[in-house]
């Protein structure tokens, strides 16, 4: 399961759709768009992206997660307009074990945000839309915390 | 010109709000590399400066600014991401 979607995700699907019985362990990763209150609070996120190398991307960090992990992995990433605190993206993974489940997990993420076609625009309270900046192919470290920096990210 | 070839630009985020459009059609000469598009979109976008980290795709695949674009080939200028 990996899909583009303009509707709520449904984390039960995702985790359905990994479920194997040979699989001991699964992993959810939600992303939810944050409010950062403030004078420059965000209403909603708007992403957008170029959807057929962006289904395309997100088949090819699942499958290389897959392969590694010995995973099954489900993905999905909304489009359109995303309220504060709806998630924007859910990834599922599962295993034999827990460590590689995570481990299946993270890397479908962090590799999802370092690559995949996809734009968030920021929509603040003040009426203003700013497009995030995003990362450049290689900018990216699987180690940087989340919350660093003052961008609008949901994941 | 009989040795022009038909191309579609894909514009995305702050390059499509600029162009106003997410598609472009334009009449290159035949070979133009992907690189060289930028130069040929409308001034409302040349006016935004070639994007750090901008990268390319040709027909849904990732391509590099050197290749030869051919009649009827899509690109794609990617910006640096920003989704989950």
């Amino acid at each position: 399961m990996i899909a583009l979607r303009d509707t709520p995700l449904d984390s039960a699907a995702l985790l359905g759709a990994v479920a194997d019985p040979e699989h001991g362990g699964t992993a959810l990763f939600v992303g939810t768009t944050r409010r950062e209150a403030g004078a420059r609070e965000v209403v909603e996120l708007r992403y957008e992206a170029y959807e057929e190398l962006a289904l395309g991307e997100l088949r090819a960090i699942a499958a290389e997660a897959e392969r590694a992990y010995a995973a099954r992995v489900a993905v999905e990433h909304r489009v359109g307009a995303v309220g504060v605190g709806e998630p924007s993206v859910a990834v599922a993974a599962s295993a034999g074990h827990r460590p590689a489940a995570f481990a299946a997990c993270r890397y479908v993420i962090d590799e999802l945000k370092a690559r995949a076609p996809i734009w968030k625009q920021a929509v603040r309270a003040d009426g203003t839309a700013t497009w995030v900046d995003g990362c450049a192919a290689g900018d990216h470290r699987h180690d940087h915390p989340e919350t660093t920096g003052s961008h609008a990210h949901g994941g | 010109m009989p040795d022009d070839i038909a191309v579609t630009v894909r514009l995305f985020a702050s390059l499509r709000d600029a162009a106003g459009a997410g598609r472009i059609a334009l009449r290159l000469p035949a070979a133009t590399p992907v690189g060289a598009v930028w130069s040929h979109l409308p001034e409302g976008v040349r006016v935004l400066g070639l994007p750090d980290g901008l990268r390319y795709a040709v027909n849904h695949e990732w391509s590099v600014p050197g290749a030869p674009l051919r009649d009827g080939d899509e690109v794609a200028l990617v910006l640096p991401v920003s989704g989950g």
